[in-house]
């Protein structure tokens, strides 16, 4: 029980440590007195950390620090192997795709889920009426026999990842670039090429009608965090998932996000789910973003090179000719 | 109170009504710069010009951006809806010097364009012609880089202020370095392909393809657009277009979503589907 009760506290401690930045570190400004968070800012360390925590961990969110170091030197391994790749005879084949293809983080994830809330790091019970939406994958091929280019998800189809989706820490192209203004925030997203724009301040939502696979967002500043809200995205389309994989979520969705600056080059990120009709309960996302030396976005033009979805479509329509 | 700490709480009321007004830009009653004369228009801290805002041309130039006369569109179950409108052109002296290579390929993509334009697979615009396709751009202004959201598509760009990059791919948006000279934003352009056009009449350009622009204030509601276009692949001489951007001044007016992927992949992969 005590032991119990020493860890509900560390947890307590740790979640608020979350977004609370150490002491003597003054967020900068920008030169109009907004918090200053403009550059560009990826998830890549975050790599590979689950979004619903493995049940084996419990209700712990945080890595110990053994198993962080353990994490760093699996980190080093693949770092080296990465750098032996393409480096000649004694060249070592690695599992998954190799550093040229894919991003990898700079230092070890603490965290054991990308889910903070509910404790237990899953994703909450789902509505009987989102058990019958199509479930939704993010990247990859659901169907080797596709019929169509609906068979396939928004992200494959260059589509968008949704909002959660453009963010999530995956493979590759975790750029965030923020651009700031007097009045507004635009957030720049590498892969499939979003461009959020957020206007501050107390202007009313776009009306019910106008839907989008991003939402309406608005945002204002609470001391130092950008609290983003958006609202007003269609039904049943991307999920809070990889690449905007997972269950649909549907109209009643609001996406609640904070930004806070911790560090010099860490963004502490919150994204809190609330969709009434998709979840048994609001839920709430965490990961760190970090800003690091000469990585920068690029654009990705990913509609106008989809030649993936051309091969596949045709490659199919040839399977059932034979 | 004394006099002096009176007048002081009237200063600090002053500035807060003037803070309150210009945080109430983008818009007309917006902080003026400049003592004489000259237009009133927003203005970041440090003096220069503020583009931030919703803004969006008004014409047919994404029709053709030399002059053209009425004609009816591609089909005809469309009727009048489908019919091109006439226009002014936005080219100065409204000659596009090609070489006469480049002139016969425009010809040929003008015969093929409803199929050509890339407009029609909602591939990304490129510049100049994303600022006057007819959607609105939304241009968020700081004091390092600055961001444009165009509506079309989600095509977007940043523009470089203090750490300018040299292109390291080609790109259908181009690499962007703005800097200033006076109240005028000038933004160096290169890093394009060659995929896109400049209007739906099969205007074009090589990879080679090298955009100047200039964005300057004609007053608070409007900038004037300038862009220098170069290619010595393409043209015998750099030509200029020039056209207004005008504030979108709805007081709710925002950048919506027009994401038109899916408006395209009947006609792109439709041959590919399942019978």
């Amino acid at each position: 029980m005590r032991t119990a009760i020493a860890l509900l506290v560390a947890s307590l401690v740790a979640a608020s440590a979350l977004a609370q930045a150490p002491r003597g570190f003054t967020a900068p400004t920008t030169p109009w007195g907004d918090p200053d968070l403009q550059g560009t800012w990826t998830s890549d360390d975050y790599i590979g950390v689950p979004l619903q925590r493995n049940p084996q961990y419990g209700n712990r969110l945080y890595f110990t620090d053994q198993e962080i170091a353990e994490n760093e030197k699996r980190r080093q391994a693949q770092a080296q192997n990465d750098a032996q790749e393409f480096a000649g005879a004694d060249a070592r084949i690695t599992t998954g795709p190799g550093a040229g293809l894919v991003d990898r983080g700079r230092r070890p994830p603490r965290q054991t889920s990308l889910i903070v809330d509910p404790p237990d790091g899953r994703m909450p019970a789902l509505t009987a009426d989102a058990m019958t939406r199509r479930q939704g994958i993010g990247a990859g091929n659901p169907n080797p026999n596709p019929a169509s280019w609906e068979d396939f998800s928004y992200y494959i189809r260059c589509i968008t990842r949704g909002v959660a989706g453009s963010i999530l820490p995956v493979i590759y192209g975790n750029g965030q670039q923020i651009v700031q203004a007097p009045g507004y925030v635009m957030i720049l997203q590498e892969m499939v090429h979003e461009a959020r724009v957020i206007p501050l301040g107390n202007r009313p939502h776009a009306g019910a009608a106008i839907r989008s696979y991003m939402g309406d967002a608005r945002g204002r500043w609470e001391g130092n965090t950008l609290v983003v809200e958006t609202t007003n995205f269609l039904h049943a389309r991307t999920g809070i998932g990889l690449n905007g994989g997972g269950t649909p979520t549907s109209d009643a969705l609001t996406l609640t996000e904070r930004f806070t600056r911790v560090e010099p080059n860490v963004i502490q990120y919150e994204l809190a789910v609330d969709d009434p009709k998709t979840f048994a309960r609001p839920w709430k996302i965490a990961f760190p973003l970090t800003q690091e030396p000469g990585y920068q976005n690029f654009e990705y033009a990913c509609h106008e090179g989809n030649y993936g979805m051309h091969n596949q479509l045709s490659a199919a329509r040839a399977e059932e000719k034979k | 109170m004394t006099d002096r700490s009176r007048a002081l709480a009237g200063v600090v009321v002053v500035a807060m009504l003037a803070a309150l007004v210009w945080t109430a830009a983008p818009s007309s009653e917006a902080q003026s710069g400049a003592q004489t004369g000259a237009p009133r228009i927003p203005r970041m801290p440090d003096g220069k010009p503020n583009f931030t805002g919703l803004w969006q041309y008004i014409g047919t130039a994404n029709w053709d951006i030399q002059d053209h006369a009425a004609a009816p569109g591609p089909f005809h179950q469309l009727g009048a809806i489908g019919a091109i409108p006439a226009g002014q052109g936005i080219v100065e002296g409204n000659e596009i010097p090609y070489t006469p290579a480049a002139l016969a390929k425009k010809k040929e993509n003008n015969a093929k364009r409803w199929e050509l334009d890339p407009e029609v697979k909602c591939f990304m615009p490129g510049v100049p012609r994303a600022t006057y396709m007819p959607f609105p751009l939304q241009i968020v202004q700081g004091n390092r880089t600055i961001g444009i959201a165009y509506e079309y598509a989600t095509a977007n760009r940043v523009i470089n202020l203090v750490t300018h990059q040299k292109s390291q791919v080609d790109s259908w948006m181009g690499t962007s370095n703005g800097s200033w000279q006076g109240d005028t934003l000038v933004v160096d352009v290169t890093g394009f392909n060659d995929l896109t056009w400049f209007d739906r009449a099969g205007n074009h350009h090589s990879e080679a393809l090298h955009v100047v622009e200039r964005y300057t204030f004609r007053n608070a509601d409007v900038i004037d657009y300038e862009a220098t276009i170069e290619d010595p692949k393409v043209f015998t001489r750099p030509w200029t277009i020039r056209l207004p951007l005008y504030r979108r001044l709805e007081p709710n007016a925002q950048l919506l979503e027009f994401k038109c992927v899916e408006f395209t992949e009947e006609l792109i992969y439709g041959h590919l589907k399942r019978k």
